[in-house]
């Protein structure tokens, strides 16, 4: 099914809505994801990505936390629903059987 | 921390309105607000520039399907919501009968005024568009500029079409028609070679071959390009030819004209009839073909008789042809011709002489000064006319605004209502725009009908004679779109004004009063007002000059004159006729003269000197008038000095009576006895007459001469009678005797004097009617808009009323406002009137003047209608039983 595919970007997203816990909003996101890989964002990619996956099913949000820093505006406010978390945990047992599908030797650099 | 909020630099205003502008309403908030924090972030990082750039790029980048507001897309059934606005719209019409048939009424009188000025205007601008080629001809007219005032005239001599034809390349054709009455243009009698009965027939006149090759007139018999290039050859026109030659082709059949039989016209050609769609209203065209009037005549630069018509090569520059002709023909042909005939100042003349040409598609309307003896419309008058009809629209359209911003407090509980139950301020727009269109639907069918049955009248009014083209396609979707974009119009502001009220505030019964906002109400009633007072004001004015023309001594008698027409055919029996007129008991006197002193009579121009100083003295320039030894007598005019011609006195064909200007202008303190001269004959003065008007009073007396002389074509007989028909049936008895033939034809002096001044007439009749409509229309207006005042303050006149008001205080009360507003209005309209009739006025050299009791006058008619509008609601109101308004309170 096209709709609960999780895309390479969709999952760092995720996982960062992970990390962030309770102050996962568009701005920490963005800042959480450049932070860590080193790579640039445009905010609106972010949003864009974060609006996919409440589509999805994935994630859950509700409005909060309004602060002078953000001109009065109110944040939205993301974390896990349990669909999320169980594609989060299949992505990465997908990735694990596969990585103990890959022989031995590949690693051994050995030669063919 | 305050002054750190202080600190803070704001994101670009605009594109913070650009996002709150697409962005979704739900999805703003997070976006802006991070957008806001990294915004300030990098305030500090990056600088405020980059920062603000970056902002930009940010809130662009949030353009997506996903983020961008979905306009307002009401998936609600639009023919079932039409369906409830017509509806609704309907009932409201039908609740409120009064003012639903003011409302209508109104604006139908409004738009069928329109309606008939615009079928005027059409045709007016109609005039001349009709020839093929038109846009290649031109009309010459020459120039005078003379100190104090410009001369134009459109008489050329003979010559100058052949001369413009030869010597200028971008001239294609130049052709020439003589409409003189001088040379037997204009009236005669008319039969067929082989009938004896003649008939009266008007619109003779004189043309070449090459003008009608220019003019192209489409032909129904005959070949058009060789109709008029033989010798006594006539064309004519198709209703002409269908009466003289019914069911019949009249190629090559004969003409007699004024029972002359030595001098048969062939027919050359029949042709489409030109007169009701343009300048030249003439049936009769006789061929120019080997004509000659008087020795020399078709080759002199001396007569100016002709009108010259041409026709230019495509794509000339006809400014430089005109100043090339200009040039060329005024010294090379007019000066030469001057300086031979000696005349005083020939270069100062031909200094202020220019000769221009006129596009032949503007004649009709743009002909004003131009003297070419031919009646036309008048440009000025299309906008008047225009003008008064916008007004009337106006005033109608202000009756709409007015009483639905009025009415507005019976609708605002109903806005309030559609509000709360989800309508949208647009839908309701579009519900009062549907209504209102709806309203100037019904008023346009309605106008539509008034437009038929006033027509007629309308007709008469404008002598014209005007239908409204049922069958052209185009009338319908253009009175539709009209209707829609008048309802609009008229519908705009009462749409966004009771869309605009608020729910809560009309729920809780707050706008129970009507709207508040009379001030409005009030400048519209003011410039209904000020219209209506105008209309007035001019009205007065042009009815005290048309009267003051109409009584103004004119130094003759008009009354009881009877002028009997088409006499010339009587011939030698002329002198028996009129002896037999003269034995009637109740006729004074008899005269035989065409010379008559009203406009559209035989008129010459001369040069005048006193004898011997012919070469010396500038000429002055003058008539001469052929008339009989009664003449003077017959009409009454007045001797100051001298005595007038007699029978008995055989030298007296050798005799003169000039009139005081003649003397004035010759510089003759003691004019009996002395000798003048037109540079031919030569007179001795034997008497002196009061000056006499003789053309309209629009110019002034110009000198004049009466010669004893035979002009034989208008017998003028001053009866004194109180049985004119018994002496009408005489004088034909006597007519029948001497010509069986010829049925008898006369008018009366005094009213060919008045039809000179029929235009004047018609402006009396044209300002009157659409004055009173004005006023009608406004009175209506104001008579609901009263009685929805008085409506809104019923409880307040009863309170009055219990705590013992009179009757009259509270008529003045409720009437007082209105009056109030007349005398703003009066205030405004006098000065804007006084202008404009005071331009009107100027084409009078004798004009009334402009007193304040006319203003006086039409402040007192308003302030009478205004009172007899409102007063019958006010007394009804006043007379109320006040019980009857408080007791449900």
């Amino acid at each position: 099914m096209k709709g609960t595919n999780l895309g390479e970007f969709e999952e760092l997203v995720l996982l960062t809505v992970g990390i962030l816990y309770d102050d996962a909003y568009g701005l920490a996101i963005m800042d959480e994801i450049e932070k860590r890989t080193g790579r640039s964002l445009t905010i609106s990619s972010v949003h864009k990505a974060l609006m996919r996956l409440e589509q999805k099913g994935f994630l859950h949000s509700f409005m909060g936390g309004a602060t002078e820093a953000r001109g009065g505006r109110n944040k939205r406010l993301f974390t896990m629903t349990n669909t999320g978390k169980q594609a989060l945990k299949e992505a990465k047992e997908l990735r694990n059987q596969m990585w103990q599908a890959i022989p031995k030797v590949v690693w051994e650099g050995g030669n063919i | 921390m305050s002054d750190d909020i202080k600190n803070k630099k704001k994101p670009p205003r605009l594109a913070n309105r650009f996002l709150r502008w697409y962005c979704r309403a739900e999805l703003l908030d997070e976006v802006a607000g991070d957008l806001y924090e990294l915004f300030q972030r990098r305030v500090v990082d990056k600088g405020i520039w980059k920062a603000k750039a970056l902002y930009w790029l940010n809130v662009l980048m949030f353009l997506h399907p996903d983020y961008i507001r979905k306009r307002k897309y009401h998936p609600t059934n639009h023919m079932a919501m039409f369906r409830n606005y017509f509806k609704i719209g309907w009932r409201n019409l039908i609740k409120q009968k009064m003012y639903s048939a003011i409302k209508v009424g109104g604006l139908a009188l409004g738009v069928a005024a329109c309606l008939l000025i615009s079928l005027f205007i059409r045709d007016e601008l109609s005039y001349d568009q009709q020839y093929p080629e038109g846009d290649r001809m031109y009309r010459v007219f020459r120039v005078l500029n003379l100190p104090g005032e410009t001369l134009k005239d459109v008489h050329f001599p003979a010559p100058l079409a052949s001369t413009l034809t030869e010597h200028f390349p971008e001239v294609e054709a130049a052709g020439r028609i003589l409409t003189s009455e001088l040379f037997g243009a204009g009236s005669k009698q008319v039969r067929r070679a082989d009938q004896v009965e003649n008939i009266y027939e008007e619109g003779f006149a004189y043309a070449d071959q090459e003008w009608l090759d220019i003019l192209q007139p489409t032909f129904v018999y005959g070949d058009r390009s060789r109709a008029l290039d033989k010798p006594n050859t006539i064309i004519l026109s198709k209703s002409k030819a269908d009466k003289f030659f019914p069911d019949e082709d009249p190629l090559g059949k004969t003409l007699i004209l004024n029972n002359d039989e030595n001098q048969p016209y062939t027919i050359g050609g029949v042709f489409e009839d030109l007169s009701t769609k343009s300048h030249l209203p003439f049936d009769f065209y006789m061929t120019l073909t080997e004509r000659e009037f008087g020795e020399g005549e078709q080759t002199s630069w001396y007569y100016y008789n002709y009108h010259t018509y041409l026709k230019v090569e495509p794509g000339s520059d006809v400014e430089k042809l005109e100043s090339k002709i200009s040039e060329s023909i005024v010294n090379h042909y007019i000066l030469p011709t001057m300086q031979e005939a000696r005349h005083a100042d020939a270069e100062e003349f031909a200094k202020r002489l220019s000769i221009q040409l006129q596009p032949v598609k503007d004649i009709h309307l743009r002909s004003a000064g131009i003297n070419d003896k031919l009646n036309h419309g008048d440009i000025r008058f299309v906008w008047l006319f225009g003008i008064i009809a916008g007004f009337i629209l106006i005033i109608a359209c202000i009756n709409f605004v007015n009483l639905s911003t009025a009415k507005s407090a019976n609708r605002a509980k109903e806005v309030g209502l559609r509000k709360v139950v989800g309508s949208f301020r647009k839908q309701l727009i579009h519900q009062f725009l549907t209504e209102s269109i709806l309203f100037s639907l019904l008023s346009f069918g309605l106008a539509l009908l008034l437009a038929f049955l006033l027509l007629p009248y309308f007709n008469e009014l404008s002598s014209k004679s005007l239908v409204l083209s049922w069958h052209e396609w185009w009338l319908f979707p253009l009175l539709g779109m009209a209707a829609a974009v008048i309802g609009m119009l008229a519908g705009l502001y009462p749409a966004f004004y009771l869309s605009h009220f608020k729910p809560a505030q009309v729920l809780k019964g707050g706008l129970s009063r009507g709207s508040k906002s009379p001030k409005l109400r009030s400048i519209l009633v003011i410039f209904q007002f000020i219209t209506s007072l105008v209309l007035i004001i001019g009205t007065i004015i042009i009815y005290q000059q048309m009267q003051f023309i109409l009584h103004k001594e004119v130094g003759f008698e008009k009354e009881q004159v009877l002028l009997i027409q088409g006499a010339n055919t009587l011939d030698k029996q002329l002198p028996a006729f009129k002896n037999e007129l003269s034995k009637l008991s109740d006729v004074e006197q008899v005269s035989v003269s065409d010379y008559l002193p009203i406009e559209g009579s035989k008129r010459n121009t001369n040069s005048f000197w006193k004898v011997g100083k012919v070469e010396e003295d500038a000429p002055v320039s003058g008539q001469i008038w052929r008339v009989d030894h009664d003449y003077i007598n017959t009409m009454g005019m007045n001797m100051v000095a001298g005595r007038v011609f007699s029978v008995e006195m055989a030298s007296d064909s050798q005799a003169v009576v000039i009139n005081q200007r003649m003397a004035q202008e010759l510089g003759l303190k003691n004019p009996l006895g002395e000798r003048i001269t037109n540079g031919g004959a030569v007179w001795q003065v034997i008497g002196v007459v009061q000056d006499f008007n003789f053309q309209s009073l629009k110019e002034t007396i110009r000198p004049l001469c009466l010669v004893i002389g035979n002009s034989p074509s208008v017998v003028s007989v001053k009866v004194n009678t109180d049985d004119m028909p018994a002496l009408i049936e005489a004088v034909t008895s006597i007519w029948k005797q001497f010509l069986p033939h010829q049925s008898i034809r006369f008018t009366f002096l005094d009213e060919s004097f008045a039809r000179i001044y029929a235009d004047v007439h018609r402006m009396v009749r044209i300002f009157t009617s659409f004055a009173v409509l004005a006023i009608i229309i406004a009175c209506l207006g104001l008579f609901a808009l009263s009685a929805f005042m008085i409506e809104q303050r019923r409880k307040e006149i009863s309170i009055r009323l219990v705590l013992g008001a009179s009757l009259s205080e509270v008529f003045r009360l409720l009437t007082q406002n209105y009056l109030g507003l007349v005398m703003i209005s009066l205030l405004m309209a006098a000065p804007i009137a006084w202008y404009l009739m005071q331009q009107w006025l100027e084409d009078y050299v004798y004009r009334i003047q402009i007193s304040w009791d006319v203003f006086l006058w039409a402040g007192l008619i308003a302030t009478f209608i205004t009172l007899f509008t409102i007063s019958y609601q006010s007394i009804r109101a006043a007379l109320i039983n006040p019980v009857n308004n408080l007791r449900n309170e």
